[in-house]
């Protein structure tokens, strides 16, 4: 406890003493996240509109002249992957056609008895559940004939398949690059308190003696740094999401609720693990040599 | 402590030899001059003894501790039974006189307090009370020198090496700074002091090793700076 309270003691004196390299590690930890959490909005969006189009794919079952609707709804609601299923009886896909023709609606009567299956739409989770779902509809005996936009289909799940990688890619990409930043940041920090680290080594402090409030420095620049890219992050989404729903309303970028709050807590934790993770590696390092006899 | 070396050499690169087969024993509570030319290899012997530096060849003993086979933590805890004032003060830049000495005790586990108090006193033996508050850049050499005495002290050593403790004191300083090592000595701690300072070491007179190119060359009980032809 009594260490602690020195380290605490000790890291506000780094802080006051070292006003230039402080800010330096500051800006560093702040544009490094900034990117990561970049990285990471760009990916959730990504994903976010391939679901969305997912989402529009429809499998559409055509059934049998005497089949029960409301049973086939059942089992089509029953099947896995399957988000949604409306069921259209025959008499609503007239209307639907009639409404579609417009003014040339009257050629419906034309064609006398209704000729128009009943059918189901089935919505499901993910492009490469359409095929499967499918199959299975086509399975069924009330079903007749199954229709969906297959080869988009399976360009959509290949794309889907291709989002995944590359967020993952990106969001590694950039939390290696960030880590390694951070890293070197953080040891051009300590290295201008080599001879400080030396010396109390010399006079029989320990290692974790002196290292505490070095990494203790490390995690308080890691939260600040990490908290002000969350708020100027959270800030610049606001504004693009607003002027993408005003300009281009066709394209929906992600905006839940909690998504900022989820996002700055990630940001924060990962910025701390890191800034720690970093300041452990460079203080020891200096421990090690300053520690090696010559 | 006891300090025992045999065969010890210390060599820097191929050609330059600092330490050559040095066999050496210094019972506990002994006091040594370390006396010789500049480059002779008393600031070597000492920085083996501080564990800075590992002999090339031969063996260190200090009281319980074997120096070629020290692990991290108990190099530290070595270091906590060892007081080194350095030639070159080594004093922590970002911290005041009073700091420099307390963090001493606060890194072997003294309060803030108890470390504070403690370095009061140390640096009013060494003259330094009224300057306790200042930094190591607006101390003269010679009060820095007194601060690193302090901080050496501060932990009551079993062994305090002394690399030119009075190099940038006044006689009087200097004098007053013998009496204190010498009162520390006399509480049973051993002490081996490197100097230049002839007057100190004809008027304390203590034992005297003398090194040149690396050597021992005098190991002489209450000798003098020079060789004593009385004897």
């Amino acid at each position: 406890m009594k260490s602690f309270r020195y380290a605490l003691r000790d890291t506000a004196r780094l802080i006051r003493q070292s006003v230039g390299i402080s800010c330096l590690t500051f800006l560093t930890v702040l544009v490094v996240f900034f990117f990561v959490g970049s990285s990471f909005l760009v990916a959730l969006n990504t994903r976010h509109v391939i679901s969305v189009v997912e989402g529009e794919l429809v499998v559409q079952a055509y059934l049998q002249p005497k089949a029960n609707l409301e049973a086939v709804k059942k089992d089509a609601a029953g099947l896995p992957h399957v988000t949604g299923v409306k069921g259209i009886s025959s008499e609503e896909a007239l209307e639907l056609l009639k409404a579609r023709l417009g003014n040339q609606s009257a050629a419906v009567t034309l064609l006398g008895e209704n000729p128009l299956p009943a059918s189901v739409e089935v919505r499901v989770d993910k492009a490469s559940s359409v095929a499967g779902v499918a199959r299975e509809l086509v399975a069924m005996q009330q079903v007749e004939d199954v229709v969906y936009a297959g080869k988009v289909a399976e360009k959509l799940a290949r794309l889907s398949r291709f989002a995944e990688v590359f967020s993952l890619f990106l969001l590694i990409v950039a939390s290696l690059a960030g880590a390694l930043v951070l890293y070197n940041t953080i040891r051009v920090a300590i290295y201008s308190r080599k001879q400080e680290i030396e010396v109390m080594l010399l006079v029989g402090a320990m290692p974790g003696f002196v290292s505490l409030p070095f990494m203790l420095l490390g995690v308080f620049w890691g939260f600040c740094g990490t908290l002000a890219a969350s708020v100027v992050l959270g800030l610049l989404y606001k504004s693009l999401v607003a002027s993408v729903q005003s300009t281009l309303p066709f394209i929906q970028l992600l905006d839940t609720p909690g998504l900022f709050m989820k996002l700055g807590g990630f940001m924060i934790g990962t910025g701390i693990t890191m800034s720690w993770l970093c300041s452990w590696f460079a203080v020891e390092r200096h421990i090690s040599d300053a520690m090696k006899p010559s | 402590m006891e300090i025992r070396m045999a065969g010890v050499t210390k060599t820097f690169g191929e050609d330059i030899t600092a330490l050559e087969d040095i066999f050496l024993s210094i019972p506990k509570g002994d006091f040594v001059y370390l006396v010789g030319p500049t480059g002779s290899g008393k600031t070597t012997l000492l920085r083996i003894l501080n564990r800075e530096l590992l002999p090339t060849r031969g063996q260190v003993l200090v009281g319980q501790y074997n120096l070629r086979k020290l692990r991290r933590t108990r190099v530290c805890q070595y270091r906590r039974e060892v007081g080194m004032v350095f030639q070159d003060y080594r004093l922590l830049e970002g911290r005041s006189a009073l700091e420099n000495v307390a963090f001493v005790l606060e890194a072997v586990g003294a309060s803030r307090k108890e470390a504070l108090d403690r370095a009061g006193e140390v640096l009013d033996c060494v003259g330094m009370w009224r300057r306790r508050f200042l930094f190591p850049k607006e101390l003269s050499g010679g009060e820095q020198q007194r601060v690193s005495i302090a901080r050496s002290i501060a932990n009551d050593p079993l062994l305090l090496l002394c690399d030119e403790p009075t190099g940038n004191l006044d006689p009087q300083t200097a004098g007053e700074i013998m009496q204190l090592l010498l009162s520390i000595n006399a509480s049973g701690t051993t002490l081996l002091m490197a100097t230049h300072n002839r007057y100190l070491v004809d008027a304390y007179r203590q034992r005297v090793l003398e090194l040149r190119m690396g050597r021992i060359v005098r190991d002489q009980e209450r000798g003098r700076y020079e060789v004593d032809e009385e004897l």
